[in-house]
C-alpha cells in the first residue's frame, strides 16, 4: 500500500521535528523542503524558534554576509542543506561529477558558503531527495564541505543526520561516519542497504522510523501550504507537493 | 576593507582548496593551538552593477539591498548602469540601499539593463527569455548562436531593448522579484 504521504512532505516533516524552539535554524536558497520544514516547526512544536529562508521574506538579512558572519560566530543552531552525493564521512558534494576536476563530466553552482556553514552550524540536518547508489557514495567526486576536521581547527558543529525518502542516517561523530538510524515503513533495512554505496553499520533490527501524524500532515498542507503561497515562498513547489499524491 | 587577507571559519577538509593559491592554512597568531585558513583579498579592476536611479553627482539607488557597496568598495574602478539618471536622488534615495558616489567612476543611463535578469522594483525576471537561455547554454554552437542574436546582431542597447525586452515590461501586473540574501 502507498504511504498517505509523498516523499517531500515525509522529509518535511521528519526535518521538522529537528527544529528546536531556543535556537536559529535555517535554510539556504532553493530549499523548498527545508523551507516547508522550518515553517511547520514554527506552526507546531517550536513557535518561538528564530528561522531564516534564505531569499525569501523570511529573513531577517538583507545582505547574505550578515548570515554568514551569525553562523561563524556560532549563534547558527541548525543548517538544512543538500548534496548531490553525499559519502560514508559526511562529505557531501554541490560542485562537479567527475574524476578530473578541471575537466569535469557535469557542473553545479556550488555551494556559496556551505564549506564553512559545515564548521559553523552547531548542526546540519542533510536531506536528499533521491537515495540511490550514485547519491550515497563511498566517497564524493569532490568535497564542497567535509564531514571529518583536521586536527588543531577550531569547528563549533557537525552533521547529525541524513534524512532520505527511505532512511535516516545518523552522523557518529567520534567515529566520522554515517550510519543508518531508522528505515522509514514500508522500506525495508535490505532495500536501504541495497541502495546505498557504502557500509551503513547497518543493524537488522533496526528501528522503523516514526511516520508522519495526521496533525503533521494537516498543518503542512494547510496552514504552512497556504503561508508559502501567500508570502511567495515557492508558491509554485508547495502548490505542486504539498497535498499533493503521493 | 583594504586588508591583505581575512581569516575564514571552516572550509578545511574540503577541496575548496586544493590547487587556490589565494587560500591558505595558518596558525591562529592569538591561539596558536588552532589553525586557520585565511583568504587573499579580492582587488577587481573593475566592478560593473545595475541600479535603478542614479543622480548627476554619482550617488546610485539600488532597489535592494545587497553585497553591491563591499564590492565597489574592492574594486579599483566602479561602472554603474541604471533604469533612469535624475539631477538629484531623494533624501528617501539617499538613505537605503545607496552607494555613494565617491566609490563611483561612471554611470550610464541604460533602461532595463538587467534584462533577462530582473530589476528589484521595476521588473522581474524574463523566465521565458531566461528557459531560451539555458536551453541555449548546452552547447556551443547553440551558444554562439545566442550570442549572435542577442548580442552581435544587436550592436546597440536599444537594438537589444527593441529586440528582446517585451512590450510593456516592468509595468504593473507582474509578481514582485524576490530577493535579498542568497
Amino acid at each position: 500500500m502507498p504511504r498517505p504521504y509523498n516523499d517531500a512532505e515525509l522529509i518535511a516533516v521528519l526535518l521538522s521535528r529537528e527544529v528546536r524552539n531556543d535556537e536559529i535554524s535555517a535554510c539556504g536558497a532553493q530549499s523548498m523542503i527545508p523551507a516547508a520544514a522550518l515553517l511547520l516547526a514554527w506552526a507546531t512544536h517550536a513557535p518561538d524558534a528564530e528561522v531564516m529562508i534564505l531569499a525569501s521574506p523570511f529573513t531577517p538579512f538583507p545582505t547574505s554576509r550578515q548570515f554568514h558572519y551569525l553562523a561563524q560566530r556560532g549563534d547558527l543552531g541548525l543548517f538544512f542543506v543538500s548534496g548531490v552525493q553525499i559519502d560514508r564521512r559526511g562529505n557531501y558534494n554541490l560542485h562537479l561529477l567527475g574524476d578530473d576536476h578541471e575537466r569535469p563530466e557535469v557542473r553545479f553552482p556550488g555551494g556559496y558558503g556551505g564549506g564553512m556553514i559545515y564548521y559553523a552550524a552547531r548542526r546540519t540536518v542533510l536531506f536528499r531527495t533521491e537515495h540511490t547508489l550514485r547519491t550515497f557514495v563511498e566517497r564524493v567526486d569532490f568535497i564542497s564541505a567535509a564531514g571529518q576536521t583536521p586536527p588543531d581547527v577550531l569547528r563549533r558543529g557537525h552533521p547529525t543526520k541524513v534524512v532520505t525518502p527511505i532512511a535516516t542516517l545518523a552522523f557518529d561523530k567520534d567515529a566520522g561516519l554515517l550510519r543508518l538510524a531508522s528505515v522509514h515503513p514500508p522500506h525495508s533495512l535490505a532495500e536501504v542497504v541495497e541502495r546505498t554505496g557504502f557500509d551503513l553499520g547497518a543493524h537488522p533490527a533496526a528501528e522503523a522510523t516514526a511516520e508522519p501524524s495526521e496533525a503533521e500532515l494537516e498543518v503542512l498542507r494547510g496552514e504552512v501550504r497556504a503561508r508559502m503561497i501567500e508570502t511567495g515562498t515557492y508558491p509554485e513547489w508547495a502548490r505542486t507537493h504539498l497535498g499533493a499524491a503521493a | 576593507m583594504g586588508v591583505p587577507y581575512v581569516p575564514v571559519l571552516g572550509l578545511l577538509g574540503s577541496d575548496l582548496l586544493k590547487g587556490r593559491k589565494d587560500m591558505q592554512v595558518l596558525p591562529d597568531p592569538f591561539d596558536p593551538a588552532h589553525k586557520t585558513v585565511v583568504v587573499k583579498a579580492l582587488r577587481p579592476e573593475v566592478a560593473l552593477f545595475h541600479g535603478l536611479k542614479a543622480d548627476r553627482a554619482g550617488n546610485v539607488h539600488f532597489g535592494y539591498e545587497s553585497d553591491n557597496v563591499i564590492l565597489a568598495e574592492a574594486s579599483r574602478r566602479v561602472l554603474v548602469t541604471v533604469e533612469e539618471v535624475v539631477d538629484a536622488l531623494s533624501e528617501e534615495e539617499r538613505a537605503r540601499t545607496f552607494l555613494p558616489g565617491i566609490l563611483v567612476d561612471a554611470v550610464a543611463d541604460a533602461r532595463f539593463g538587467a534584462h533577462p535578469a530582473g530589476c528589484p522594483d521595476a521588473y522581474p525576471v524574463d523566465d521565458e527569455h531566461m528557459a531560451w537561455y539555458a536551453a541555449q547554454s548546452l552547447d556551443d554552437a547553440a551558444f554562439a548562436d545566442y550570442l549572435r542574436q542577442t548580442v552581435f546582431e544587436a550592436p546597440t542597447h536599444d537594438a537589444y531593448v527593441q529586440r528582446f525586452v517585451p512590450e510593456g515590461w516592468g509595468q504593473s501586473g507582474q509578481r514582485p522579484l524576490q530577493v535579498a540574501g542568497s
